[in-house]
């Protein structure tokens, strides 16, 4: 048996034609599944020039090739279609319990194109497909939707949804997809592509076994990193109090060295994400105020209010997404910071603790736990809206936003109260709100001050809460990714974790190095950076979890898993050429889309042009356009352009497409 | 009622939930604390009157700690 369906489903919401497509077994081994199956639909299916909210743009719920096998961590889904807000490739991962109930019913993907005349949801069990009516369920918040749904669908087994909240039904463009009671699909804009299709959920109830090829063998591979997962502990009396500190040593660190990603799942496995909350003030990578100040501005009479500890004390319990060991999520309780209006949520990530803590100035932690949850509800990208209020405050500093068009609000840095008002008012894209509600650059369009140095983004994209400046290897990501400002795909601490070098024949051996050098573009930086691009592509054809990923390629066996899965015995080389295929087809999606990949580069601010004049990040400088050509050039792309060449396409085999 | 039902070895469980999906029935959900410092939810047969005890879930277990058990006084 193979670990993938083979099926795919597609519907025309405006037709109501629905039906499923063989793909054949080329297609997998050459793209895998997930986000690779999905660039392979999407590159031959949306014609160039298609309206990203119109009934062109097809949107793609794909779940993972080792999806459903008993491998672990490999239990996530994406949305992919053509981006509202960069108008190329665009993407988004999420967790939860989606993915494997795509392949319940019988599929790898499902792609839906069109527009409803009405509010409509897809049905999916293991015999049927069907529209049915969603009237009453949208305008509903994403939490209280989904409880409905399940409870109308009902039968033997208990449905899964994936759904829009208000945001996204408002064709926000900054909003997502939301599934499992608040985990997001939140990059990219995906939750308006929904809107605009009047689709307001996918709901599915199969109940089809996922075979593989070889079960004894991928149990084998589990167990290994099961045990491991057992082991990775701190002792009790390590708390989160030592962060900073530790944050401080990384941030002064002369020297690079390879490291052990056993770390990031002892930190996952306790704390979760929030770990990084004070650790990346001190060291550097956290940005501070609207990506100006540092830990001088944000320092510790308000970074402390962020200690993750604080937040583990109102953790009920720990969450996992489908099929994870290493769980670094939770339920918290937030009754006392929603003043009773919710009762749990969530775990609050640290990329929201960011945008909303010390991007925005702002130390009460229970505004952000709160925002948090009123974000999930209403499908908003916490990322962005974050970013975006952090902008909108820099306005008001600046007087771009005058006390009289903030609607009475006092926008300055870190009034709590005032930012939760205006989250409400993004949602109901109410007054000030709607000229938020789009994001960064559309706020700043509206508001007339396009390339002013306090509109920060990358390529139009609010950037992940790491900073360029403290990695560069993060900045290059961040520019040349298909889906800019993803701070998920690679940076020299990923690289120095993953040990790639230890399977991958040209993957450049990290040893101790100099930071210093990390600011020089290199071929050696550049290939770094396209093996991390194809690892990652690799991961999210697989179904595979960031965290997991960063345990390192000897904890987290994804190749030997592959093989298990599907027989096809393939080397870690013959797999990264397979992350490559993928990248460069998002590449050339984005091109046929008639995007400049240059466009995609970091604002000046991010590379730090001029360079900050405080903190761990004082006077560093990346010169990211030499590095985006040598990246370029690495791949085989275009050196100036970004285009994929001639010579490339032919040996991926993507010129025929 | 089925003849077996499936029983979790919790120490060794990674609270992955996959047996909770696997399960055709739901009957299965995660609602156990209490086994670990980290207040990790395992698995628990929460409809054991709907278990046909096919065994799914076992066998999709990625680390193999469920059994299926002989339920006692139950042909
Ligand atoms: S590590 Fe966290 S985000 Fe990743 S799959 Fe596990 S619970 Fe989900
Ligand atoms: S034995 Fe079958 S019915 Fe019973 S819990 Fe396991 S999968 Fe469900
Ligand atoms: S599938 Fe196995 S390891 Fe995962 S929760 Fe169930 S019993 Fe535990």
């Amino acid at each position: 048996m193979k670990a993938y369906t083979g099926k795919v489903l597609f519907v025309n919401l405006t037709t109501g034609d629905i039906h499923a497509e063989t793909i054949p077994d080329e297609v997998y081994e050459n793209y895998l599944s997930g986000v690779g199956l999905g660039a392979y639909i999407l590159y031959q299916r949306i014609p160039a020039g298609a309206d990203p909210l119109g009934p062109d743009n097809m949107l793609g719920f794909v779940s993972g090739l080792l999806t459903g096998t008993p491998s672990l961590v490999t239990g996530r889904w994406m949305a992919v279609f053509k981006s509202p807000i960069t108008g190329g490739w665009g993407d988004a991962n999420c967790g939860g319990t989606f993915s494997p109930a795509i392949k319940q019913c019988g599929y790898d993907a499902i792609f839906i194109n069109g527009v409803s005349p009405t509010p409509v949801y897809l049905f999916v069990d293991s015999n049927t497909a069907v529209l049915k009516d969603a009237t009453s369920v949208w305008d509903m918040d994403a939490d209280a939707a989904e409880k409905i749904l399940q409870q109308d669908n009902l039968n033997k087994k208990k449905p899964v949804v994936a759904l829009i909240g208000p945001a996204g039904v408002k064709r926000s463009l900054i909003s997502g997809i939301v599934n499992d009671g608040g985990r997001l699909a939140a990059r990219s804009g995906g939750g308006a592509v929904m809107g605009s299709k009047n689709l307001k959920a996918v709901v599915l109830a199969g109940v089809k076994p996922i075979g593989c090829h070889d079960p004894a063998a991928m149990k084998t591979l589990s167990k290994e990193l099961s045990q491991k997962m057992r082991k990775f502990n701190l002792p009790g009396f390590v708390k989160g109090g030592i962060f900073p500190l530790m944050g401080k040593m990384m941030g002064g660190m002369k020297r690079a060295l390879p490291m052990d990603g056993a770390m990031a799942g002892i930190l996952m496995k306790r704390w979760g994400t929030i770990s990084n909350n004070t650790l990346g003030i001190t060291s550097g990578d956290t940005p501070i105020k609207n990506w100006k100040g540092s830990v001088v501005d944000f320092n510790h009479s308000y970074y402390k209010h962020l200690n993750p500890e604080k937040i583990l004390k109102v953790e009920k319990q720990k969450y996992h997404c489908y099929g994870c060991a290493i769980g670094c999520g939770g339920i918290t309780d937030i009754a006392s910071a929603s003043s009773g209006e919710f009762t749990e949520s969530h775990k609050v990530e640290y990329e929201t603790c960011t945008t909303f803590g010390s991007l925005s100035m702002n130390k009460d932690l229970d505004s952000i736990l709160y925002i948090n949850e009123l974000l999930n509800r209403a499908g908003m990208d916490t990322i962005a809206a974050g970013s975006t209020v952090a902008f909108a405050l820099e306005c008001y500093e600046n007087g771009v936003i005058t006390p009289a068009m903030a609607d009475g609000l006092d926008l300055s840095w870190g009034n709590a109260q005032s930012i939760i008002a205006l989250v409400k008012k993004m949602i109901a894209r109410d007054g000030i709100g709607d000229v938020l509600a789009d994001g960064v650059k559309t706020a700043a369009a509206k508001l007339g001050v396009t390339g002013q140095p306090y509109v920060v983004t990358a390529g139009g994209v609010e950037p992940g809460m790491h900073d360029s400046r403290f990695d560069p290897l993060l900045a290059i990501h961040f520019s040349v990714d298909p889906t800019p400002g993803r701070h998920t795909i690679g940076s020299a601490q990923y690289y120095d974790m993953i040990h790639l070098w230890e399977k991958v024949s040209w993957a450049p051996p990290s040893g101790a190095y100099l930071k210093a050098d990390e600011y020089i573009p290199s071929d050696k930086l550049a290939v770094k950076s396209v093996a991390l691009s194809c690892y990652k592509e690799l991961v999210d054809g697989s179904g595979g979890c960031l965290f997991a990923m960063m345990l390192g390629v000897n904890h987290w066996k994804l190749f030997e898993w592959l093989n298990a899965a599907t027989g096809w015995q393939k080397t870690p080389d013959e797999y990264m050429e397979i992350g490559k295929r993928i990248q460069t087809l998002r590449q050339m999606f984005t091109i046929k889309h008639n995007v400049d990949p240059m466009s995609y580069k970091i604002s000046p601010r991010m590379a730090g042009v001029p360079p900050l004049t405080a903190g761990p990040n004082k006077g560093k400088t990346v010169p990211i356009e030499a590095m985006m050509k040598l990246h370029w050039k690495h791949f085989g792309w275009e050196e100036q352009t970004g285009e994929p060449t001639t010579a490339t396409k032919t040996q991926l085999g993507l010129d025929t497409l | 009622m089925a003849n077996k039902i499936p029983v979790v070895e919790y120490s060794l469980c990674a609270a992955c939930g996959v047996c909770v999906t696997a399960c055709p029935f739901s009957c299965l959900e995660l609602s156990k604390v209490g086994i670990d410092r980290y207040n990790k939810v395992y698995p628990v047969l929460a409809s054991p009157g709907t278990c046909t005890g096919c065994g799914i879930c076992a066998k999709a277990c990625p680390v193999e700690v469920i059994t299926m058990q002989v339920l006692a006084g139950v042909p």
